[in-house]
């Protein structure tokens, strides 16, 4: 069984934030109004955003730094810990994922996570008219529950799934092929539309994997190491 | 046997969709994807279209042109991926590319043909047929054709490429006006016209990245919106990571930027002194003996100096760049040590191949012929490597050769029109320019060119020109003005027709492949059917063509756009139905060619000189340039401007850059960037996702803001996010303040593609427009707009 990873190259992301609206568009996020936006309340579940200048020092030839971030998949993941009603859980191939039709709105996931990728949905999305006709139709239901790029109603918290229902639909065209499913044949909308090239996306488990081999690199980090979370999205550092 | 147990919930839902799914498996002819269910390991059924199909197209949010794979869902457009199959993007999509959906189902697209009822701008309007529409136009056009001013109608066209760029000039051409004119000198006119003076190529260069070992950009904006950002992406990101060895990238810019911040060394220089930077860097060069001897000497012109037929001596570039750009001197001009400038000529020369970038966009565009002095200068850095036509240097874009278009037919009164100047003076005022988009208004409005038609295809110069109310004064006295703009953007309003094209993803077009040199045909088609009564333009122009009847329509005999298409493309061996499938059709690798071949002479250096030689040689000193200015004495090239005087006019060389607007009242540089999410196109601005991450790198969103110094900023008592007035000699303008440590602190930056007062609900009151307060003025050698010779001044509200 895989253990799905995603490994962002720093040296080669752009910070063109491709992957923030292709995982809008395969995702169904909504926009957000311009007022709800200035409150930080938009729902990209991969936000791209430049790191303050303190960081890094403020003088003037400093460069600036952009990370990308979706959620980290973490292996120890405190969001799942803190969920009353089991909405969120880790599902056995790693991912994170948020069962909506559970979610009480509680939000105590969103003030655990150290990363900041779980969004609430603070108003029923919408969409002005017409522009609905453009929504990803694809759906993932399991045990009665709404998963994956399914319209999210208010009061639900969401978050990046690895683009779950990519995965369901890769294991069905292997199914209908009548021949065996690799990790090989999926990869989240992020991944495949990354400008730089800069994201891999694979089985950690599998040493030939380019994920594990790029995970042994000198330049590999994970964020935010010291909290123990073990992140399954894991970043190489520039230069 | 046994007892029947009912089917639970979840099981009667998994079969029902089980069986739609195996109905979709058979009707989705041509599906990737079916309506299948079936449980995963990791949980969870999946539910998706019934029937869907995978088409390819291009994208047309920006110059890069990239290859695109759009999803169709039950007849909806709902995902669009990068195309595997198409060399600049290589199956990668920028956030504009991604949130093109909302451009096609956008509430704000003109959903018909239209003529204004009310006043000019008023807003009012009345539904027409496009039987009216064509009647309308052809009746207006033989109606200047019978008086005999045919060169009164003009079209003025944006990016347009591919067989609708000569289609259109075409079009123009037959009926009889030499006014077809493009908005390239808006951005990359400055870039072409240094290529053109020096290397004799009347296009921008195309940059081998994948090989290069080493670039200096400068000013290029490459992975943000230079010309063709990602094409530059990919070779970046190939150099960087994707061979053994990494290549090494130097930003020269005031702006750090997403490039500066990307790249190994950003270099901060003072704005507008490009040109003496590269001039002391090839100083350091020749001092040292690290140029290619070969090259420069035996395919160059003007390296040494040299005696004209009229045994005249002058200077050459080596002499002249000798003596004049020390870097010790230098460094007070630019802001940049010496020992950095000799230390980058030092990398620059010793890592071949290396390569010199001109900007595709903004940059030079200053004003003064120091833009194109600048353009020649960068460019030259790269002939004195010797790197021209070699991997890892410099290649010349080459494109698909078509068959020729037929013979224009015989008539007198086209061809007497075709002979008249052109409304924007390219070629008479500014002796060097092809276009001069923005001086149009001018020239409408002090009454020396009157107008009686004008079509605007992909063109909304009321808001993308300096000063573009002058378009809105200047469309009071042209009678019959036309839009084909898919939305009601600002120049549209001001039309008297509206007929909207559908949008690029509903239409038939090709393109090329940009900046990689080598020729390759991409073909955009409509994915799903137009959504409204839309009629591509190049449909509606043949339909007036046989309207107008005559020679006008005997220059014109295809039935369709798309049969014109596939009648060309297929001239050129492409295989019409493997183009559709495939959305590419090419024969990559780029062939280099030998110094001094045949090939080198016809297609590399000196193809599109007009008046001097086509003998192979780069011009160090500038032939063209000398020719093309023939007759002018010095007190006519003075009068035209020339910041120098004598050979130096005509080699690369520095001249202070005239700003608008003295250091001490308006200290700042005013410079209008361009975003990776907005783009340069005004629609762009009104799709909401795009506004959504507008402002990623200043934490703004849906809005305009300055950018400044903190340092300078902290001087002039300003805190970050104060409401300011950025106001120049043109007009004053309101929005925020940010702070941003990696900028030049006599420069302050604005994003452009804000400000609209129309295009649609997203678009419309949000943050400024820049290009408001800019001089409106064109450079008077090469008709050049000038974005970047503005001074400003910041005030706290």
């Amino acid at each position: 069984m895989p253990k799905w990873s995603m490994v962002i190259d720093l040296d080669k992301c752009v910070a063109c934030q491709g992957c923030s609206i292709a995982c809008r568009m395969e995702n169904n996020t909504p926009v957000v109004s311009p007022a709800e936006s200035a409150l930080g309340r938009l729902m990209l579940w991969n936000d791209v955003f430049p790191l303050q200048a303190e960081e890094h020092g403020a003088i003037a030839s400093a460069q600036a730094k952009f990370l990308t971030r979706p959620c980290m998949h973490c292996e120890d993941p405190p969001c799942v810990k803190v969920c009353p009603v089991e909405a969120t859980y880790q599902d056995e191939e790693g991912i994170v994922r948020q069962n909506y039709a559970r979610c009480i709105g509680c939000r105590f996931c969103t003030v655990a996570c150290p990363y900041g990728v779980r969004y609430f949905n603070w108003y029923a999305p919408a969409w002005d008219e017409g522009l609905e006709r453009h929504l990803n139709p694809d759906r993932v239901s399991g045990d009665g529950d709404l998963e994956g790029p399914a319209i999210r109603p208010k009061g639900v918290v969401e978050k990046c799934t690895y683009c779950i229902h990519r995965l369901h639909k890769a294991r069905e065209r292997a199914a209908a092929e009548e021949r065996e499913f690799r990790p090989d044949e999926y990869v989240p909308a992020c991944v495949q539309t990354c400008t730089g090239k800069a994201r891999f996306f694979g089985d950690l488990d599998d040493p030939n994997s380019t994920v594990s081999q790029l995970a042994q690199s000198r330049r590999a980090f994970r964020l935010l190491e010291e909290a123990g979370t073990h992140p399954k999205t894991i970043y190489l550092h520039e230069g | 046997m046994g007892t029947q147990k009912p089917l639970s919930r979840r099981q009667f839902l998994k079969l029902s969709a089980s069986v739609a799914g195996s109905a979709a498996v058979i009707s989705g002819a041509r599906s990737l994807f079916t309506g299948l269910t079936a449980e995963a390991s990791t949980g969870g059924t999946l539910q998706t279209a019934v029937e869907e199909k995978i088409i390819p197209t291009v994208c047309l949010l920006c110059p890069s042109g990239c290859g695109m794979l759009a999803r169709v869902a039950d007849g909806n457009l709902v995902k669009l991926e990068g195309s595997p199959m198409h060399p600049v993007n290589l199956g990668a999509l920028c956030p504009k590319g991604q949130a093109a959906p909302e451009l096609l189902y956008n509430p704000d697209r003109l959903t018909g043909p239209m003529r204004r009822t009310g006043e000019r701008g008023a807003n009012q309007w009345e539904s027409i047929t496009w039987e009216e529409a064509i009647q309308i136009v052809a009746a207006k056009l033989n109606d200047l054709r019978a008086t005999g001013i045919p060169q009164r109608a003009a079209i003025l066209y944006g990016e347009v490429r591919g067989q609708m760029r000569p289609f259109l000039d075409r079009f123009m051409a037959v009926i009889g006006s030499p006014n077809a004119i493009s908005h390239d000198s808006l951005n990359i006119e400055a870039a072409k016209l240094g290529t053109l003076l020096t290397q004799g190529i009347y296009d921008l260069p195309a940059y081998d990245l994948e090989n290069a070992h080493y670039v200096l950009s400068f000013g290029a904006n490459m992975v943000e919106a230079g010309r063709s950002p990602q094409r530059m992406v990919s070779g970046m990101s190939y150099m960087r990571r994707g061979r053994a060895e990494r290549g090494k990238i130097v930003v020269i810019d005031p702006r750090q930027g997403v490039t500066g911040a990307k790249a190994d060394e950003w270099i901060p220089i003072n704005s507008g002194t490009d040109a003496a930077l590269v001039l002391a860097i090839a100083n350091v060069i020749i001092k040292t003996g690290q140029f290619d001897s070969d090259f420069v000497h035996n395919y160059a012109f003007g390296f040494e100096d040299f005696k004209d037929d009229d045994g005249k001596d002058h200077r050459g570039f080596k002499n002249y760049v000798l003596e004049n750009y020390d870097p010790q001197r230098v460094e007070s001009i630019t802001g940049i040590p010496a020992t950095t400038i000799s230390r980058i000529a030092g990398e620059f020369a010793g890592n071949p191949p290396a390569v010199a970038i001109l900007p595709g966009k903004g940059g030079l565009l200053n004003g003064s012929f120091n833009g194109v002095a600048a353009a020649m200068a960068i460019h030259s850095l790269n002939a004195l490597v010797g790197n021209l036509d070699i991997p890892g240097g410099v290649l010349t874009q080459r494109y698909p050769a078509c068959p020729a278009w037929p013979d224009l037919p015989a008539d007198s009164v086209a061809e007497a029109g075709r002979q008249a100047e052109r409304v924007d003076g390219a070629g008479t005022r500014f002796p060097l320019a092809r276009h001069a988009y923005q001086a149009v208004a001018d020239r409408v409005l002090d009454g020396g060119y009157p107008l009686e038609a004008l079509f605007l295809y992909d063109a909304n110069p009321v808001y993308e020109t300096p000063g573009g109310e002058r378009f809105a004064q200047a469309f009071e006295r042209i009678p019959l003005i036309v839009s084909f703009s898919s939305f009601m953007d600002e120049s549209a309003q001001y039309a008297d027709l509206l007929l909207p094209e559908p949008t690029f993803l509903e239409r038939w077009q090709d393109d090329y492949f940009e900046g990689l040199g080598y020729p390759g045909v991409a073909l955009r088609q409509p994915v799903v059917e137009p959504l409204y009564d839309t009629l591509n333009t190049g449909d509606f122009l043949l339909q007036v063509a046989q309207a107008m009847g005559g020679p006008v329509a005997e220059a014109f005999p295809w039935e369709s756009f798309k049969v014109l298409l596939q009648e060309r493309l297929s001239g050129n061996g492409t295989d019409w139905e493997m183009l559709k499938e495939l959305g590419v059709w090419m024969t990559p690798g780029y062939r280099y060619t030998r110094r001094g071949s045949e090939k080198w002479v016809q297609e590399v250096i000196g193809r599109d000189r007009l008046k001097s030689a086509r003998d192979g040689r780069f011009d160090f000193y500038s032939r063209e340039l000398s020719c093309l200015l023939t007759g002018m004495d010095k007190d006519q090239l003075e009068a035209l401007g020339a910041g120098v005087s004598g050979d130096p006019f005509f080699m690369p060389h520095y001249e202070p850059v005239k700003y608008l607007g003295n250091e001490n009242d308006y200290p700042f540089m005013l410079n209008i960037v361009t975003l990776m999410s907005l783009g340069p196109y005004s629609a762009a601005a009104n799709m909401p996702s795009l506004q959504e991450i507008s402002g990623m790198t200043a934490g703004k969103r849906w809005d305009s803001w300055l950018e400044m110094n903190p340092e300078t900023a902290h001087e002039l008592g300003l805190e970050d996010g104060d409401l300011v007035w950025v106001e120049s000699l043109f007009g004053y303008l309101k929005t925020s303040l940010k702070l941003v440590p990696g900028l030049h602190s006599d420069v302050v930056n604005l994003p452009h593609n804000q400000g609209h007062t129309a295009v649609g609900r997203f678009a419309q009151g949000r943050g400024i427009n820049g290009l408001e307060i800019l001089n409106p003025a064109s450079e008077p050698f090469s008709g050049l707009a000038a974005f970047t010779n503005t001074r400003v001044r910041v005030m706290k509200v």
